[in-house]
């Protein structure tokens, strides 16, 4: 294993002994280990004017509440889809990238809020 | 108020358990990623695909039982519609981990008594519990996706019955609160003496016999008489049914006594090179578990057997040998393979085999060895290194030389889901 972190040295001693810090740590940026986020991938190109692309990875967090306009995982006629959430008259509706929007009753589980994006290969 | 006092307090608040645990637990997994499963009979299997080991209320209906043999129970008609799945126990035991941490939120302290039932801590909690009871299992299947039941108790054994009994109330509010005297009394005389948790068939009949059948003629048994008639366990557990706690909160760092890996073959065993490449795999497996705990192994169980059920011909041997105090896998496998070696017959159809390490010590409380053969230092860094890398590159991605990459004997899993919480490349995927 790698010991050396730049702190131990053999020969002269390292001025940034007392200054080692851990390397980014992107899970606890993302909140990854909350027993809340769950990490989904997007399939499909329909949410591009979104900024959300095919393949990307999203960070879902199951303990948010609804909020108009944030994109949502959402589950349906046996689908797992990402939609828009929208508030009209004191209803909820999901936005899917096509189709007409569904109103969210007892059998739409909205299942998770969007709350970052993980993109590779840039 | 100073420390102390408090301290004293919390002492003198009387005991109260809550026991929360997901429903069809294996299956409520599945079907948290998987919509398709939802409202639909599913069963998951044990590891080889054999037996059904979680159900859903619909496939309990269709008449699958725990353990049902799912090769034959499938060829009936009505289990056309039942869907299955081989069980993914990296998906549950996160899913697992998932619900200790939201009920950490919530209580205290938790106590995980396994995958997927936990005890919780209600001792002093300033609210209605089943009120409370009721937001923690709303959260848990917000967050978590698994539906649950709460029971709540004086005792963990009251807790237990009292989820059991929420469990079996399908329709009922998921929650029952056994804290009520005069609600237990009522609610005992129904419940057969087999409902409760640490009785045992043997102690069922003997009280039968002496016309003991609900939970409320038993605790209407003198002590004294239950004392003469059962062990030290079943006292126990008539105190706790009377509403005397005295099976406290366990936290896991109570030292392990022994650690076991056990697993059937997904077929049988036949060759002495398959039976070799498992018991390594095995200690392997529990030198990991080991170093997980901090802990040493210096003494060891390995033992084999052939199926008692299928006609084959019976063998099952075991040996128990003593080894230098150590966690390193090299030396658990070197000492498994010498044990199983001796105990390994030719000629035998083998269907399960397992290596047991027993008389754990932490380490720093080992005596020190007077010759010792290894530098444990040494050992112990190798042995870190090796975790690591395994750790980031997953199970097995660096393994001695002894265990197999693909083994034959390994277990079938053919129906078996991602890992969609665990591993970057099998997440859940959705349309856009």
């Amino acid at each position: 294993m790698a010991d050396y972190k730049g702190g131990e040295t053999t020969g002269f001693q390292s001025p940034a002994q007392d200054h080692i810090e851990e390397v980014v740590d992107l899970a606890a940026l993302l909140d990854l280990r909350k027993p809340g986020m769950y990490p989904v991938r997007v399939v499909g190109q329909n949410l591009k004017e979104r900024g959300i692309d095919h393949n990307d990875i999203l960070i879902a967090d199951a303990t948010a509440d609804p909020e108009a306009g944030r994109v949502c995982v959402a589950m349906f006629g046996g689908e797992v889809i990402l939609a828009t959430l929208k508030r009209k008259n004191g209803e909820w509706f999901l936005l899917p990238s096509k189709g007409e929007p569904v109103p969210v009753t007892a059998d739409v589980d909205v299942w998770a809020i969007i709350r970052a994006l993980v993109r590779i290969d840039v | 108020m100073c420390g102390q006092s408090s301290a004293l307090l919390f002492e003198l608040m009387s005991e109260m358990f809550a026991l929360i645990d997901g429903n069809s637990f294996y299956c409520s997994c599945e079907r948290a990623f998987e919509p398709k499963l939802r409202g639909v009979p599913l069963v998951v299997l044990s590891n080889n695909d054999g037996c059904a080991i979680a159900r859903t209320d619909e496939a309990k209906d269709l008449g699958v039982k725990m353990g049902d043999p799912w090769h034959i129970i499938s060829k009936r008609p009505e289990m056309k519609a039942v869907q299955w799945r081989s069980s993914n126990y990296s998906l549950y035991g996160d899913m697992s981990r998932r619900v200790y941490e939201l009920l950490l939120d919530a209580v205290p302290f938790v106590e995980p008594y396994s995958i997927d039932e936990m005890f919780m801590d209600y001792r002093g909690m300033p609210y209605d519990l089943t009120e409370y009871s009721a937001k923690i299992r709303e959260t848990v299947l917000r967050v978590a996706k698994i539906p649950t039941c709460v029971g709540i108790g004086p005792t963990k054994t009251i807790a237990k019955l009292a989820n059991k009994l929420a469990k079996k109330n399908r329709s009922g509010p998921g929650v029952l609160n056994l804290a009520d005297p005069a609600h237990r009394a009522s609610a005992y005389k129904d419940i057969a003496l087999g409902e409760v948790w640490g009785m045992g068939r043997a102690s069922v009949l003997k009280l039968e016999k002496s016309g003991v059948r609900t939970v409320a003629d038993f605790v209407a048994m003198p002590s004294d008489h239950v004392r003469d008639l059962l062990t030290v366990v079943g006292l126990r557990t008539h105190a706790e049914l009377r509403g005397t706690s005295c099976i406290s909160l366990t936290g896991l760092s109570a030292a392990k006594k022994s650690l076991a890996v056990t697993r059937s073959f997904g077929k049988a065993v036949t060759t002495w090179t398959e039976m070799r490449e498992a018991v390594a795999s095995y200690a392997t497996r529990a030198g990991e578990k080991l170093r997980q705990h901090g802990l040493q192994a210096s003494a060891m169980q390995v033992f084999m057997h052939t199926n008692r059920f299928n006609g084959d011909a019976p063998y099952s041997g075991g040996l128990t040998v003593e080894i230098e105090p150590t966690a390193n896998s090299f030396a658990l496998i070197a000492a498994a393979l010498r044990a199983a070696r001796s105990v390994w017959r030719d000629g035998y159809r083998y269907q399960k085999a397992g290596v047991v390490l027993v008389d754990l010590y932490r380490a720093s409380e080992l005596p020190a060895q007077m010759f010792p053969t290894r530098d444990p230092a040494k050992s112990a860094k190798l042995m870190q290194a090796m975790d690591a890398i395994n750790a980031r590159e997953g199970r097995g991605s660096i393994r001695p030389a002894h265990v197999p990459v693909q083994a034959s004997w390994a277990g079938r899993q053919r129906n078996v889901s991602p890992r969609y919480t665990t591993r970057v490349e099998e997440i859940m995927c959705a349309r856009a």
